[in-house]
């Protein structure tokens, strides 16, 4: 079913990212340019290439599945994912850009003035990194098991996906930086809104009706496939056979409010996220480019919901077609992710499966090269410049940075090899996101939580901080391997809460760090280093500058 | 020290200067808008899924064609409410801070006689 | 912007928008108590943000130069008694003159003719010399007199086809002062009545009387300013001065930032204009303040600052937080030997529409004597009560009773003062 054109795009797209990065590249890389692309970028190419960080295969595949599979109730996931900016707005941008550091520990270490904050939280980062790269390379891994079918040197589709993707990523990771990804990203992120509008353009202008998708679509109850057969899906909340768009699909009141509360918290602890911060060029223009993020990432949501709603109706109106009847059962897909993909299909032939894998592809790659590149930075800069060689100098860095990037898409790799997909889904109606969440919970319980204190209570101690990180960290892993013992069946809300911990672990870490703050007779925190977090005095010097130069231009 | 490698991109020149006292009083203050802005957000999204277990008629009629209250919320209202709380925090927060740092002939417009 | 227009529009669109989504579009539409309770909370939202946000653009800080018509308003008071100009005297000679039975009727001061409608304007133009005798008595005695007939040559009018045979005089007073006459003509012999004139005059007489009272009170206030702007301290300027001398050598960079920013606290203070200023730009002052008190006291004077965002959009009057604040450092620091800290708080309460300022500090307290002094409103100027007895004098000519202002002191635990002003 594949033809060359599909190929020949994807190839023309990975092509397409490393030319961009090496015409970008400069010739000589200081450490700040490696990782924060020289600290001055425009706010909306900024919104945009924090939105492409942000919006991963677990946002483009991720999102339409779950709507797709649970309704309403996947509906949440893209609810929480745009959510998760509002404290982030609110709490985060302006001072974390102003304290004027290069990573998350870093800036956890200058505000708490302490070697071990700096080591808990690059631990921390490299956890939630390692959790959020393994969906990203599992969703390429699937997407070219649907598209190339087949494998390359013996190995399997589902792996050959997954390798292909994580050596490519790397690859540019290592040899650019992330001047080159800030303007991939947002290009990235444009390609992905542009592809998703797209969609929704085709289906308006055949006659499609969203209002109508909903109540069609609920008029049967809700059924998934498991094994070769159908089964309904009952309601978490009342027992009966589930509909569409009515809730309870997979969450009872306490899942889904686990499930908010875990996504909420955790994008503002998402170190690949909060890196592009630093970026900015003022305090200000990380507030403003954050209202930005939450239009861009609020209009593409609400159309990746309406395209998983149209994908139900669509697939079981056309589930003779001989291609279609492959993916499903009874007009139901086997596998969800398959769902935007399927859709490009049906709307636009060869031609839309090729597009849609392309964004798929280009959302997995922005985002995985994030994470890489945060990854290199928290270990770069934070362990080998700041604590184990702070003699070593800039190369050292750098080239360490290089190696935690090999080492940390290894593990990723095979990790997601190691996953078996088959048998995840049977459990999971839309793994990827589901997965997502995990790296969400790690987040917003271990980093979330001391961001919060350390900006906005100035008697949070280093000791304090420690303590916190851990205990996020530990409440939360705890969780999710009880939960992955225990299976998705347990007690009411029990598996619903360990699968999104944050819900219990976020305040666990919060009581953690402002009781042992209290107790702890550390010294406060230093008036300058305050006066700088929240204080406008380079924004206003910048602002200024800005328009002497703009006046001069005139 | 750990400063010298911040590069060029704040410069801190001799004209722009805060006291730590009224940068506490600033940060004080943005405190407590953004705990008002972040409890009026809390409480909205978490109306949503309380809503649907306590009011029948939340997930149960129609409102635009087939959609339930709910669904519309979810899947398109609360993006907007999102973006009307970020642009109302971000114009509040920027003019409370240009209100209560800087001196006071630093003023964009003013300043060019 | 200010006023509560938008908050009542917003509510009326909020209540609209929620009973259309909840009984119209839907089906079934929501049970009225849901609608009704829906609409309470958003309402109540939209009370408690409007209240707490600021609006209204942030004005620009110093006007570059004083309102032009001021200073002709200005240029005119002694020729012309306050109250008399062109406009007014124009409309009140048109309003007259249907009301009081003549043909003609004029306004003029002691010497000139301001106003005139009716047969005759042509020569009886604003600005030409009087000409009845009579007036000439009226403006010396205060007394309303009538004249009748061309005979007499009791008008005297130099025009010879001028139709106005008789006339009713009546004074024009300012308090006891006669500045002026409003004359009634007709073009009969038989002469207007002198009551109705003399009551329309006293009418008159009323109206430009409490507008000569106002423009008192706004040059009293004027003057009460301007002498706040000229005793700005010169112990404080000295002590600056002296302050940056001597970081000239130790820290350059610290004496540069020290003089921009006493530059900016006297381009504030001697540039502003009007009695009202956003708290913002006084919060500025005040800041511009403490930073220079603070580069002479160093590590001995604390000051925290507690503002409510709702406060920064608020009008107040002009030079009063920092006298006020002034005078917490003057009784604080400079007598103490240890750490003082001064706060400074500002609040609004939105019940009353008020505006709430406190100063405290923990310094020695005010004398008794100086405390009573202020209490009683008197005080002499080496008691550093100047500001505060300035600050009251001119909150009682702004506000009225209106307001509120409250001194206390302890000798060894400090002063607070309290301020209340109403919001404009």
């Amino acid at each position: 079913m594949t033809g060359t054109d599909t190929v020949s795009l994807m190839v023309l797209a990975v092509v397409g990212t490393l030319v961009s990065v090496v015409a970008w590249r400069r010739t000589r890389a200081t450490t700040v340019d490696f990782y924060l692309a020289g600290r001055r970028t425009g706010m909306i190419t900024n919104a945009g290439a924090i939105c492409g960080d942000y919006l991963s295969a677990a946002s483009f595949l991720g999102v339409a599945a779950a709507v797709y599979a649970s309704g309403l109730d996947g509906v949440w996931y893209a609810t929480g994912f745009a959510a998760g900016f509002v404290p982030v707005l609110l709490f985060i941008a302006a001072p974390l850009r102003r304290l004027g550091t290069v990573s998350l520990p870093d800036f956890l270490a200058v505000r708490f003035g302490s070697a071990r904050v700096r080591i808990a939280a690059v631990v921390a980062v490299e956890l939630i990194i390692l959790s959020y790269l393994v969906p990203q390379a599992v969703g390429s891994g699937v997407t070219w098991e649907l598209l190339v079918g087949e494998g390359i040197a013996g190995l399997t589709p589902y792996t050959t996906g997954v390798v292909v993707s994580t050596v490519a990523v790397g690859g540019i990771v290592v040899i650019g930086g992330m001047r080159g990804t800030t303007w991939n990203q947002a290009l990235q992120f444009g390609f992905l809104l542009a592809v998703a509008v797209w969609l929704g353009a085709l289906l308006w202008a055949g006659g499609f009706s969203y209002p109508a998708a909903v109540e069609q679509a609920s008029t049967q109850p809700l059924q998934a496939v498991v094994g070769e057969r159908l089964v309904e899906v009952p309601n978490q909340l009342t027992g009966e056979p589930a509909r569409f768009g009515v809730p309870g699909a997979r969450y009872g009141t306490l899942g889904q409010l686990a499930l908010l509360v875990t996504l909420v918290l955790g994008t503002a602890g998402l170190p690949h996220v909060m890196n592009r911060y630093f970026t900015s060029a003022t305090g200000r223009a990380a507030r403003t480019s954050t209202v930005w993020v939450l239009g861009l990432a609020g209009a593409f949501y609400a159309v990746a919901v309406m395209l998983g709603t149209a994908t139900r109706i669509l697939v079981a109106e056309q589930a003779d077609e001989p291609w279609l009847a492959e993916l499903t059962v009874d007009g139901v897909l086997r596998v969800p992710e398959h769902a935007l993909l399927v859709l490009g299909r049906l709307l636009a032939g060869t031609p839309g499966l090729a597009v849609v894998s392309a964004a798929a592809f280009a959302a997995m790659v922005s985002t995985i090269g994030g994470l890489l590149l945060a990854a290199a930075a928290s270990f770069g800069h934070d362990v080998v410049a700041r604590i184990w060689r702070p003699s070593g100098g800039p190369r050292e860095a750098v080239l360490a940075g290089r190696a935690a990037v090999l080492v940390i898409s290894i593990l990723a790799a095979a990790a997601a090899i190691a996953v078996d997909p088959e048998r995840l889904l049977a459990t999971f109606p839309s793994l990827i996101a589901t997965m997502i969440t995990w790296a969400f919970a790690l987040a917003g319980s271990a980093l979330t939580p001391v961001l919060l204190l350390g900006i906005w209570w100035r008697e949070t101690t280093a000791r304090g901080a420690v303590a916190g990180i851990w205990t996020g960290a530990a409440v939360a892993v705890l969780a999710l391997v009880m939960g992955l013992i225990l299976g998705p069946d347990v007690g009411d809300g029990l598996s619903a809460v360990l699968f999104a911990p944050a819900l219990v672990a976020a305040p666990l870490s919060a009581a953690t760090i402002a009781v042992v703050s209290r107790v702890d007779t550390g010294p406060p925190v230093d008036p300058r280093l305050w006066t700088r977090m929240h204080g406008t005095a380079a924004d206003r010097q910048a602002e200024r500058l800005a328009r002497i130069t703009l006046r001069g231009r005139r | 020290m750990a400063r010298s490698e911040m590069g060029p991109g704040t410069p801190r020149g001799p004209e722009e200067f805060d006291g730590p006292a009224e940068v506490a009083a600033a940060a004080r203050t943005q405190r407590r808008i953004a705990l008002g802005y972040g409890l009026l957000f809390s409480v909205a999204i978490l109306s949503v899924p309380l809503l649907s277990v306590a009011l029948p008629w939340w997930s149960g009629a129609r409102l635009v064609g087939g959609m339930s209250p709910s669904f519309v919320v979810a899947a398109g209202g609360l993006y907007v409410f999102f973006l009307v709380v970020a642009v109302a925090a971000a114009t509040l927060a920027r003019s409370v801070e240009d209100r209560m740092l800087g001196s006071s002939s630093d003023e964009g417009p003013g300043t060019e006689r | 912007m200010r006023g509560v227009g938008p908050l009542v529009a917003a509510v009326t669109a909020l209540w609209a928008l929620v009973v259309l989504i909840s009984q119209v579009w839907a089906e079934p539409p929501l049970s009225p108590v849901g609608t009704i309770v829906a609409g309470v909370l958003l309402t109540n939202v939209a009370i408690l943000g409007y209240g707490s946000s600021l609006r209204g653009p942030r004005q620009q800080r110093v006007r570059a130069r004083p309102n032009r018509e001021d200073t002709e308003r200005r240029a005119e008071l002694p020729e012309r008694p306050v109250g008399l100009t062109d406009e007014v005297v124009d409309a009140a000679v048109e309003l007259l003159l249907p009301l009081l039975g003549g043909d003609a009727v004029s306004i003029t001061d002691r010497q000139h003719m301001l106003a005139f409608a009716g047969p005759g304007h042509d020569h009886h133009a604003p600005g030409t010399p009087l000409y009845a005798p009579a007036r000439e008595e009226v403006l010396a005695t205060g007394r309303t007199v009538t004249v009748t007939g061309r005979d007499g040559d009791v008008i005297r009018c130099p025009q010879p086809g001028c139709p106005l045979r008789s006339a009713a005089i009546a004074a024009l007073r300012v308090g006891e002062e006669v500045i002026g006459s409003v004359t009634v003509y007709r073009g009969t012999d038989d002469p207007p009545e002198p009551d109705l004139v003399e009551a329309a005059a006293r009418i008159l007489s009323l109206h430009l009387s409490v507008a000569e009272l106002q423009a008192t009170q706004q040059h009293y206030l004027d003057f009460e300013l301007d002498a706040l702007r000229a005793q700005i301290n010169p112990h404080f300027l000295f002590n600056t001065l002296n302050t940056i001398a001597s970081r000239i050598r130790t820290d350059p960079e610290d004496a540069r930032q020290l003089l921009v920013r006493l530059a900016d606290f006297f381009r504030y203070a001697v540039r502003q204009q009007g009695q009202f200023a956003d708290f913002s730009h006084e919060y500025a002052f005040v800041r511009t303040y403490v930073t220079l008190e603070q580069a002479r006291f160093g590590d001995r004077l604390q000051v925290e600052y507690d503002i409510d965002p709702a406060v920064l959009g608020a009008e107040v009057p002009v030079l009063v937080i920092q006298p006020l604040v002034e005078n917490a450092i003057k009784h604080g620091a400079s007598g103490k030997v240890g750490r003082t800290t001064v706060r400074l708080r500002a609040r609004v309460d939105p019940l009353t529409r008020t505006l709430q300022v406190a100063v405290r500090d923990d310094g020695v307290g005010m004398p008794t004597a100086t405390h009573e002094a202020v209490l009683a409103g008197r005080a002499t100027r080496d008691d550093g009560g100047v500001g505060l007895r300035n600050i009251r004098s001119r909150l009682d000519l702004l506000f009225g009773d209106r307001h509120g202002f409250e001194v206390r002191s302890e000798p060894g635990k400090g002063t607070s003062v309290q301020l209340q002003v109403p919001l404009r």
